[in-house]
């Protein structure tokens, strides 16, 4: 029998192989007792197999930059593509101060280095902060110099400095710590060691411009998450000739450890114009904010995905594919980025670009940062096309289960009663029930997950219905329903038009029934209760669907029961059922019931056409867990209590008639009036819609929309403007 | 199961000084009681953790033999090679392990005694001097 198998990589494996040969090839038999002779030099070929596949694989893995593991191959690899990965990047810290009784001093330089400290522990660690070049400003008149919004590094300043040898043709100029933030890297070359002629170089990272006399440097990333830094050859760029002495000066930082940073201290080193120290009259030190910007060096994972992208968009911002692969390299905080033409809009905008970033922490960029980034990305972009930053869109999903257990398989004791509670997200842990906890718990990995966190994802209904049924053995089954909401920012006070775009399209239940039948027409879109100017009880938002099933009216109406709305207002906006658009003609909202923080919101739902949502362009999907509910019922077939399924409890697949989000707010409840709990309507209940005359509410101003929002979910009138968050 | 009831085609294994059979020019082998007796002696002096991926094979006579040269460490030394034969080594049936300390030679002098499982013999004998040496 020859040896065949060639594939193995496991010890075992090889060895069991030699075995099998030797069982058909030889007259040994001693070979499976492992005492043997035989059995040791077959311990010494396996070993020696095994090391040599091992490095085969690793050699083999390593030449690419989809299967390499180590990072210096992978830096290695990125860098035939022209890409250096992002180092890491110092929290920045605006800071201000002054230094006062200046007297018959023309200016003031605050030395590069340390400058603040951290003015306590935080977080356990201490934090330093430095600039990496000298700041140099006027005294005024009053003697008072003042440092206003400058920007300091969290970190330490470190040089390190070289003298250019001719007797080493292979001289390198390494920064010897790990931890580097390359944008603050200064390099300052002098004629010699006792030359006061001094210049500076400048970091590039691409070939455009640079010629022989181009006083210009580059870098690369090395072994040990180091940098290297390398001069011209006096045809591309400057050459370094003897005895020139480098000086370069970089901060070393801890990354993302340093951001939310508030308070710190002087600590920096101020002179005057002659060179003297300044040793008092300095202020507190003011920030703008908490530092931010920090992070770590570029993760393997990270310079695998982008480091093709850019190659492929070749430094150059021109399809939404390059935008959304050269902001991370900009803006290393990025979590997610969507970028799509104006040409894609309705009605399109040609000749602009619209961003849409995810941060790590928090979720909207602050103005600052949007112009940087403006500004950053000018360097890439096609002339001509403009960029505009637009904030975070919020897409929440929302999903009710009605999980199934077999209760024999589970050690939970629910009661006799068939239907178990109900519980939200929010509420893990509050009475023990297995089932309930691992469904929520795995539902909790799955909207923390990156399927959801991205621009451009989706929420699978299949998927999540699957990751229900496998969060516990006991599960047989569950009916989950789905709702698509987000929530509409109020402009109190204000005459506001707004304009909700939910990016996929709605469902319509009951518009093919009358109302004689018992059904409502309508009611397809919900929203939780706000005021408006002029009407005193709490409204909410119904629709009616037109002939062609496609739009709809929006209108307002209060509730006298929970099932009793009361129109007050018709025409006060628009429905695009097909393409999931809500628009509300100006109104001036007054007060909701419902605030995000302090920001008022009006929360505005419906249910999708397909259970698959997706995150059209800036949507950002998130299942908000907040809403997302958990029912457990027991499925008394399987668990043998009811096999016939005479009185087995049937859920619903289509979400209930409720008409509005939340408790309902009657009529009269908020001066004392009693309060109605909202309970779950039985689909046969009767209810008429009563209609009232309009023509004596104020506060709907019905202007026809002239201006259009370039995010596809705000929009702005006149008097005001909204968006939806 | 009594010993004599089980047979065995024999046992061959290579013998590791590799030399030449005059005769016939092919390597020298071990057979049955030469085989099993090589290999009792290998796994007593195999240290655990010498053989790759497998470290529980071996005993722990070798840390032993810097112990106290007196009845207590022989103790040990024969516990262990019992324990060793019984995990590792399925073909032999042990009768006796026999260790004593050999002051004046500074050694353990070790007699085992066993039977073949699956081949007909006699009480089979191993002589082993076990001295430390560094």
């Amino acid at each position: 029998m020859p040896l065949v198998n060639f594939s193995n990589l496991d010890f075992d494996q090889i060895k069991t192989s030699i075995k099998d040969y030797i069982r058909a090839n030889s007259n040994f038999t001693d070979y499976d007792f492992e005492g043997s002779n035989l059995s040791t030099i077959i311990d010494t070929l396996a070993y020696n197999t095994y090391i040599n596949s091992y490095n085969a694989n690793m050699v083999t893995n390593e030449v690419f930059i989809d299967s390499a593991t180590l990072r210096e191959n992978v830096v290695s690899l990125a860098r035939n593509i022209g890409y250096l990965p992002r180092s890491r990047r110092a929290a920045r810290l605006s800071a201000s101060f002054t230094v006062s009784n200046l007297t018959n001093i023309p200016s003031v330089t605050l030395k590069k280095g340390l400058v603040a400290v951290t003015s306590q522990r935080f977080g356990n660690s201490d934090f330093v902060f430095s600039i990496p070049q000298d700041i140099t400003v006027p005294v005024g008149a009053n003697g008072v110099a003042e440092f206003f919004d400058i920007i300091l590094y969290e970190g330490s300043y470190l040089e390190q400095s070289y003298v250019v040898s001719s007797r080493d043709p292979d001289q390198k100029y390494i920064l010897p710590n790990t931890g580097v933030d390359t944008t603050t890297i200064n390099v300052t070359v002098n004629e010699s060691s006792t030359s006061t002629v001094q210049s500076t170089y400048k970091q590039y990272n691409s070939l455009i411009g640079v010629g022989p006399e181009s006083r210009v440097f580059f870098i690369q990333e090395i072994d040990g998450e180091r940098y290297e830094l390398l001069f011209g050859d006096d045809i591309i760029a400057k050459k370094l000739v003897e005895p020139n002495e480098v000086e370069i000066g970089y901060i070393v930082s801890s990354g993302a450890a340093g951001n939310n940073i508030t308070n710190v201290s002087f600590a920096g080193s101020i002179v005057t114009n002659n060179g003297t120290p300044v040793t008092k009259g300095f202020s507190f030190i003011t920030v703008g904010g908490q530092s931010a910007g920090g992070a770590g060096i570029e993760s393997i994972d990270s310079i695998k995905k982008y480091g093709p992208q850019v190659y492929s968009s070749q430094n150059r911002a021109v399809t939404s594919a390059d935008y959304e692969a050269l902001i991370p390299k900009i803006y290393a905080e990025a979590e997610s980025v969507s970028a799509y033409g104006g040409e894609e809009l309705n009605p399109p905008q040609y000749g602009k670009v619209f961003i849409s970033i995810k941060p790590v922490n928090g979720v909207f960029l602050s103005n600052c940062l949007k112009d940087n980034l403006r500004s950053e990305l000018a360097k890439y972009k096609v002339a001509g096309v403009m960029v505009d930053v637009i904030d975070l869109s919020y897409l929440y999903v929302e999903a009710d289960s009605n999980v199934y257990y077999n209760s024999n398989l589970t050690p939970m004791q629910l009661g006799n009663t068939s239907r178990g509670d109900v519980f939200r997200g929010a509420d893990i842990g509050s009475i023990s029930n297995p089932v309930r906890d691992d469904a929520l718990a795995a539902i909790g990995r799955y909207a923390d997950s990156t399927e959801l966190n991205r621009f451009g994802g989706r929420f699978k209904y299949s998927k999540y219905q699957n990751i229900i049924d496998n969060s516990n053995a006991a599960i047989t089954s569950n009916i989950t329903n789905i709702q698509i909401r987000r929530d509409l920012e109020a402009k109190l006070g204000q005459f506001a038009e707004y304009e909700l775009c939910y990016g996929n399209r709605f469902r319509l239940k009951n518009h093919c029934r009358t109302i004689a039948e018992g059904a409502m027409v309508g009611f397809n879109v919900r929203s939780s209760g706000f005021k408006i100017s002029g009407i005193a009880d709490t409204v909410y938002l119904g629709d009616l669907p037109n002939a062609n099933m496609e739009t709809g009216e929006l209108f307002l109406f209060k509730l006298n029961a929970p099932r009793q709305p009361v129109i007050v207002k018709r025409n006060v906006g628009t429905v695009n059922y097909k393409i999931g658009e809500i628009m509300l003609n100006p109104v001036k909202i007054t007060s909701t019931a419902l605030t995000k923080g302090t920001t008022p919101i009006v929360e505005i739902s419906a249910i999708p056409y397909s259970n698959d949502v997706i995150g059209l362009q800036d949507l950002y999907i998130q299942l908000d867990l907040n809403y997302t509910r958990v029912n457990t019922v027991i499925d008394q077939i399987d668990s043998k209590t009811d096999v016939s399924g005479t009185n087995y409890i049937v859920s619903p697949s289509f979400d209930g008639n409720t008409l509005v989000r939340g408790v309902p707010i009657l009529v009269g409840s908020e001066n004392g009036g009693a309060s109605s709990t909202q309970t779950s309507p039985t689909p046969s209940t009767t209810t008429n819609v009563t209609e009232v005359a309009t023509s004596a509410v104020t506060g709907i101003v019905q202007t026809p929309s002239t201006s259009y929002s370039p995010s596809n979910t705000s929009s702005s009138s006149s008097s005001g403007s909204s968006s939806g968050y | 199961m009594s010993v004599q009831e089980r047979r065995s085609k024999g046992f061959k294994d290579i013998s590791a000084t590799f030399k030449i059979n005059p005769v016939n020019n092919d390597l020298i082998g071990l057979v049955n009681y030469n085989a099993i007796a090589r290999s009792v002696r290998n796994l007593i002096l195999t240290i655990p953790g010498e053989r790759p991926f497998n470290p529980v094979l071996g005993s722990n006579v070798n840390a032993l033999l810097f112990n106290q040269l007196d009845n207590i460490t022989a103790s040990s030394i024969r516990t262990e090679i019992e324990t060793t034969i019984d995990n590792f080594e399925p073909r032999i049936e042990l009768n006796e392990v026999i260790v004593r300390p050999n002051a004046e030679q500074h050694r353990f002098d070790v007699l085992i005694k066993y039977y073949i499982v699956g081949l007909p013999s006699d009480v089979q004998e191993i002589k082993i001097a076990l001295v430390p040496t560094r």
